[in-house]
């Protein structure tokens, strides 16, 4: 029997009503559209669903949708500001953080939320913070920097706000 | 070179803003209208007759709108190999008999994913079992049970390469030894599962498929021969794809029963496997015996060498049979062996088929010549480093009847990695060590298995009014980086920017063929074929600007940052833009394009050009638990020219990861043919945190068959990387292995024996 | 992909209470209590566990919370988050091993959502928080509608995920005594990959005595090695009373080993399991001695 979910996604407000066994990452591609969040590994083992909830990174494929349920969640989709991208987002292409894309949405939503809470992460603290994260294609370094980057940007974007 | 304006230089990639917004569609993301979901149901058994199946129960639920068996299918055979029809071998849905756990019986078509795997649970096989063979060197006993009945002995394929005269050149050598291998498997596990959806049109008996594919074109030759249409009626499109590493080469039951529950149902079908499929039904690495035998002089000169491999293929072809002739060439690679014999055997068992990963087949081999070499250099008392100096390629080598290496960097790739290990790596902690890994590997094959008579890779470039260009290939990025180095090439040939083309990838009615992305062909061939492409129109171009310039036919012109000029009076020339509406309205508005195409030819028996290269790895290991740190690594590699230093670095790190899954602990054990860990909680991929850093040294050098000299990169990388580590043990603690997956309780049992076996040089 | 494909009826009770009617209500076969569902959903998607009724209480959060008293010790609810352990500044101040031992729980995504509280009353007997719990020597606390009890930590886990929580139980509390001067512990666990499932854990807490020469009390605490995290008894007796050193140390390790019933799997033999329980007992003891000491 559904049941009411109402939460905000990427800022905007939804009501929908789904089955209690539908999963959060299920709602967001299939009922929001946002394909971004990708689907994986059935196991909870590589956080391409990683999305952020209530300001926390978590796995979408492990949570069930209700649970959602009065909360906030951002995905990739929510990241950039219309055509203008977040610096992580520009820190990873610059760096080739990424190459077949498949993990990346998942990635940059756990680089966002690491630097949201550490602006200025070692290596191995981003390490940390990245672990759960499968990718088959870049071996993990160039990503890293590519968060090094990102975070040199935004406190540069965030001196810059301060002088204003 | 920096004569170029855009090659070689760090760039971008084009797909660059779709990939980090979450905008790039992979097929696993698309939904079509009307579409339906398709399942899949697969034996339980290794091997087994199908004596009835009843699908009645599956067809009465509630939105199921097909069900298919063996007998609801156009029923042709088709497989990779399909020069040689015995060796296409693979059905859409099991006829007669199932081969291994896994192989597809059913398929349904139902209006949801969860409705169809219901009704695959409703479906009734009965099953006659039969005996099942699951090693390679049982299967090739006389009594062993026939995983296909044509094929004696369960030998699927078998190779034979030679030059001179092994027996005599062992005779004269002043050491030899003999080793054997047991290389084992690893599965590509790339992030997107295989997926696809078809959709056939009644009206025109066309269809379409978009799948998660490396080569849209075998996939193509795939689908015609399984549901005997012609191949021009099928069209296939290659969405974003999540990574293929050799698993998506061949045509996989996703794609074919998609098409069939189409056919049959009139609306587009979706096929998706889920992560226990991804691991247990499709394509991995061949397992294989190996024995290696050489003869030295006493000064470390290779003499003769003699290899012999048996493959564990699996039930089916798929690229198989390839792998087996390549573990047999890469072997050889990167020295000068005057004398040289192979013999491989591919044999049939009842597991899922073994094929081609990431390597195909050097990664495999090389674990098993690179780490005898250094075995050799440590019993003649040799420097690991100055036995590979000593026997390495250089340019112009030749294998007698089998390949030629053009251009060659492997003497200085040598020297800087002695020189660098020196300067980075005097000082080693306890329990260290440092171990060394040349490596070679081709770009592209000169193989026609796949029966084509069209060239290996095909461009298109229609230049418009304003100067924008589209682009067509229907070459593979699968993550790799091939978009962006097409557009480069494009740009680079016509002298403008990487923003004034759209490309136009991966589409078999739009795009001329091109085999695929497999064997690092991709940079060198399909960037051939769009050299060649825009070079007819920069040809073009220029005429118009020469002729507008009235000068002397000696003097050169260049295309070059937008500008068309006098190579030698560069003010005198004109904008780009300007000279291409010329061209087109003094020319009766005919169109400006160009049309380019490559196949090798006289290249030998393997590849048009070679990669080259050595690694050094340095590792830690602990005593007490086997467990090795991986602590870092070096690379020089010859990729000829590097067209995208950013794309190659992403390249080499990415195989890193995949050598040291296949060294450490990458492993997919099975039972009576039952894989027993097809999740990525049980197969462990290495993580951020056990990646080393990595140092890459470029050495350029140019190839005259590649586009600027370029060659293959990163392919290679993956398999001096378990070698390396394994080397780097033995110095560490003094223990060898004749396999790879060095998994913790392997490397204290060796540690533990050596212990055992007292201090002093322990050699077999 | 796989997703949930069993239907059930889904209650989100506001207060423990309204939760407590719930469970009591329905079979235990066919109920199911979910918090942060981080193994929980991974067995429904794999179809191990179809229950007709799911009881949400991630929302309460009445039981989320983290306490230091001073005489009492630390009191922290059941649906903390892993992650909110791992960065309380509490816990990393007074019970570091607490925090050190949630930093290697998988990843910061599963430790955002799943709770200590969920890990411990699934019952995995290779989970990481029992083995440090029980060298803690902590209480856990469960709650029914006919009032509370509590438990050794060591007596909580009885089997492959079974517990000694009745099916009318909450999990509610999870407390941890506050340190006996001199002590020192340490966990670790060993794994292939860093942060895996454990392939063994150690667990080691050590009471020196006022002179900080003598072990006046230990606790060995293992994982993944048994039917349910374990204490080594016979262990703990080698250093009970003794002067530690490290062949000491090796010693423990060695009857710990033996103490153990590890099984072979695809990770690893039963062989390797003990051999590593005494490396392992030796080493995370040798920490958690200095540690003692500097106490």
């Amino acid at each position: 029997m559904k049941k009411e979910l109402k939460f905000v996604a990427n800022g905007e407000p939804y009501d929908i009503w789904v089955e209690p066994n539908t999963l959060l990452v299920q709602v967001l591609r299939d009922e929001l559209g946002f394909k971004g969040t990708k689907w994986c590994c059935d196991s909870g083992s590589c956080c391409a669903c990683a999305v952020i909830l209530d300001g926390k990174v978590v796995k979408s494929c492990s949570i069930f949708a209700l649970q959602a349920n009065g909360k906030e969640v951002l995905t990739i989709e929510g990241l950039a500001n219309g055509t203008e991208l977040h610096p992580i987002q520009q820190a990873f292409i610059d760096n080739w953080a990424f190459q077949c894309g498949f993990c990346t949405s998942g990635q940059i939503m756990a680089a966002k939320a690491l630097l949201d809470e550490n602006p200025k992460p070692t290596r191995e603290e981003i390490q940390l913070a990245m672990d759960g994260h499968l990718c088959r294609c870049t071996g993990y370094n160039m990503i890293n920097e590519a968060i090094r980057d990102a975070a040199k940007r935004l406190q540069a974007q965030k001196s810059q706000e301060g002088a204003k | 070179m920096s004569e170029y304006s855009i090659i070689g230089k760090p760039t971008t990639n084009v797909d660059g803003v779709a990939k980090v917004t979450g905008e790039a569609v992979y097929t696993f993301d698309m939904t079509l209208p009307n579409m339906l979901y398709g399942k899949l149901l697969r034996s339980p058994h290794p091997h087994a007759r199908i004596v009835s199946i009843d699908t009645s129960e599956a067809e009465k639920l509630p939105g199921v709108k097909a069900v298919i068996t063996g007998k609801d299918t156009p029923g042709g055979k088709y497989g990779l190999w399909r020069r040689f029809r015995e060796l296409a071998d693979q059905e859409i849905l099991a006829t007669t008999k199932v081969r291994f756990i896994g192989d597809p019986v059913a398929a349904v078509a139902a209006i949801s994913e969860d409705i169809a795997e219901k009704a695959v649970d409703l479906i009734n096989v009965e099953y006659e079992l039969l005996p099942a063979v699951f090693e390679p060197l049982e299967a090739i006993k006389d009594d062993a049970p026939l995983v296909h009945d044509d094929f004696e002995n369960n030998i699927n394929a078998t190779r034979h390469i030679e030059w001179g005269n092994v027996d005599e050149a062992f005779k004269k050598a002043d050491y030899v030894r003999e080793d054997r291998f047991n290389l084992l498997t690893q599965h590509p596990a790339p992030m997107e599962v295989h997926s696809s959806i078809a959709s056939y049109d009644k009206g025109s008996g066309r269809l379409t498929v978009w799948s998660s594919t490396q080569s849209p074109y075998f996939l193509q030759l795939g689908l015609a021969d399984a549901l005997k249409m012609r191949e021009g009626n099928i069209r296939v499109i290659k969405p974003h794809v999540g990574g293929g590493f050799g698993g998506k080469n061949s045509t996989m039951p996703d794609s074919v029963n998609a098409a069939v529950l189409s056919m049959k149902t009139g609306r587009p079908v979706k096929i998706v496997f889920n992560r226990e499929e991804e691991f247990s039904t499709t394509e991995h690495r061949t397992p294989m015996h190996l024995s290696i035998k050489i003869g030295l002089k006493k000064d470390g000169t290779l003499l003769a060498k003699e290899v012999k491999i048996i493959t564990d293929g699996g039930a089916y072809t798929g690229l198989g049979a390839t792998t087996l002739y390549l573990a047999g060439t890469w072997i050889t690679f990167p020295y000068k062996t005057p004398n040289y014999r192979y013999d491989g055997f591919r044999t049939y068992t009842n597991k899922m088929w073994a094929s081609s990963v990431r390597g195909f087949g050097a990664v495999s081999a090389l674990y098993a010549s690179e780490t005898q070499i250094d075995r050799a250099a440590h019993d003649l008392g040799i420097d690991p480093i100055e036995i590979r100096r000593k026997n390495a390629m250089t340019p112009g080598y030749e294998a007698p009847g089998q390949y030629k290496v053009e251009s060659c960097g492997l003497l200085p790739c040598i020297d800087k990695i002695e020189q660098r290990v020196k300067e980075k790596w005097a000082r080693l902690d306890k329990d260290e060590g440092i171990g060394f890994a040349a490596f070679a590997y081709m770009s592209g094959g000169i193989f026609n298995w796949i029966d084509t008579p069209y060239a290996f890779s095909g461009a298109m470039v229609k230049v418009n009014i304003d100067g924008t260009v589209d682009l067509f290939t229907q070459a593979s990025d699968i993550g790799q980086g091939t978009n962006t180095v097409s557009v480069m090439i494009c740009a680079e040939e016509l002298g403008i920017g990487i923003d004034d083309i759209r490309l136009h990838p991966a589409d078999t009615a739009t795009t001329l063929a091109d085999l695929g992305a497999w064997g690092s062909r991709e940079t060198l061939m399909n960037g051939n074929a769009i050299k060649a492409a825009a070079d007819e129109v920069r040809d073009k171009l220029l005429d118009v600007a020469r002729m507008k310039l009235g000068e002397n036919i000696v003097y050169d012109l260049d295309a070059k940052d937008k500008r068309i000029y006098l190579a030698l009076r560069p003010e005198r020339g004109f904008s780009y833009y300007d000279i291409v509406k010329d061209a087109i309205k003094e020319n009766d508005g005919e169109p400006l394009v160009g049309i380019g195409h490559y196949t090798p030819h006289r290249k030998g028996m393997v590849s048009p050009a070679y990669a080259m290269g050595i690694m050094g790895v340095r590792a830690k290991v602990d005593r007490e638990t086997g467990q090795v740190e991986v602590k870092d690594v070096i690379v020089a590699h010859d990729c000829g020219q590097i067209i995208n230093p950013l794309g190659a670095r992403g390249q080499v790190e990415g195989s890193i990861q995949m050598g040291l899954g296949f060294g450490l602990c990458e492993d997919l054990p099975s039972e009576n043919g039952m894989i027993l860990n097809p999740s990525f909680v049980d197969y462990k991929l290495i993580r951020t945190r056990e990646m080393p850093q990595i140092e890459l040294f470029d050495v350029p050098t140019y190839d005259p068959e590649g586009p600027y000299g370029a060659k293959e990169s990163a392919e290679a990388t993956t398999a001096p990387t378990a070698p390396a580590l394994a080397n780097a043990i033995y110095n560490a603690v003094g223990v060898e292995f004749d396999s790879n997956v060095l998994r913790l309780e392997k490397v204290l049992k060796a540690i533990r024996e050596k212990e055992e076996k007292g201090k002093g040089k322990g050699r077999r | 992909m796989k997703s949930v494909v069993s239907d059930f009826e889904y209650f989100v009770p506001k207060t423990v209470e309204e939760a407590l009617k719930l469970l009591s209500q329905y079979e235990e076969e066919e109920c199911k209590v979910i918090a942060g569902g981080q193994s929980l959903i991974i067995l429904m998607k794999q179809r191990l566990l179809t229950p007709k009724y799911l009881i949400d209480i991630k929302g309460l959060s009445d039981l989320d919370y983290i306490k230091l008293d001073e005489k009492e010790g630390l009191k922290i609810g059941a649906l903390t988050t892993h992650r909110a352990i791992e960065k309380s500044p509490v816990i990393q101040k007074g019970f570091s091993v607490l925090s050190e031992m949630e930093q290697n729980v998988s990843s910061v995504e599963t430790r955002n959502w799943g709770t200590i509280g969920g890990n411990v009353a699934h019952g995995d007997p290779s989970g990481d928080p029992a083995p440090v719990l029980i060298a803690l020597n902590a209480k856990l606390k469960m709650t029914s509608l006919s009032g509370e009890r509590t438990l050794d930590a060591e007596d909580f886990t009885l089997d492959y995920f079974e517990t000694a929580l009745r099916h009318d139980e909450l999990l509610t509390e999870i407390q941890v005594p506050t340190l006996p001067p001199n002590t020192g512990v340490k966990f670790t666990k060993f794994s292939q990959i860093v942060g895996d499932y454990a392939i063994a854990s150690v667990g080691v807490l050590i009471t020196l005595d006022k002179n900080k020469e003598t072990c006046s009390d230990a606790r060995i605490a293992l994982g993944a090695v048994d039917i349910a995290p374990m204490r080594a008894k016979k262990a703990e007796d080698v250093l009970k009373g003794e002067k530690i050193s490290n062949d000491l140390l090796a010693e423990a390790g060695q009857v710990a080993s033996e103490e153990a019933s590890p099984t072979t799997d695809v990770e690893a033999s039963e062989e390797y399991k003990r051999d590593l329980v005494k490396v392992l007992v030796r080493r995370v003891g040798s920490e958690a001695l200095a540690r003692a000491k500097k106490a």
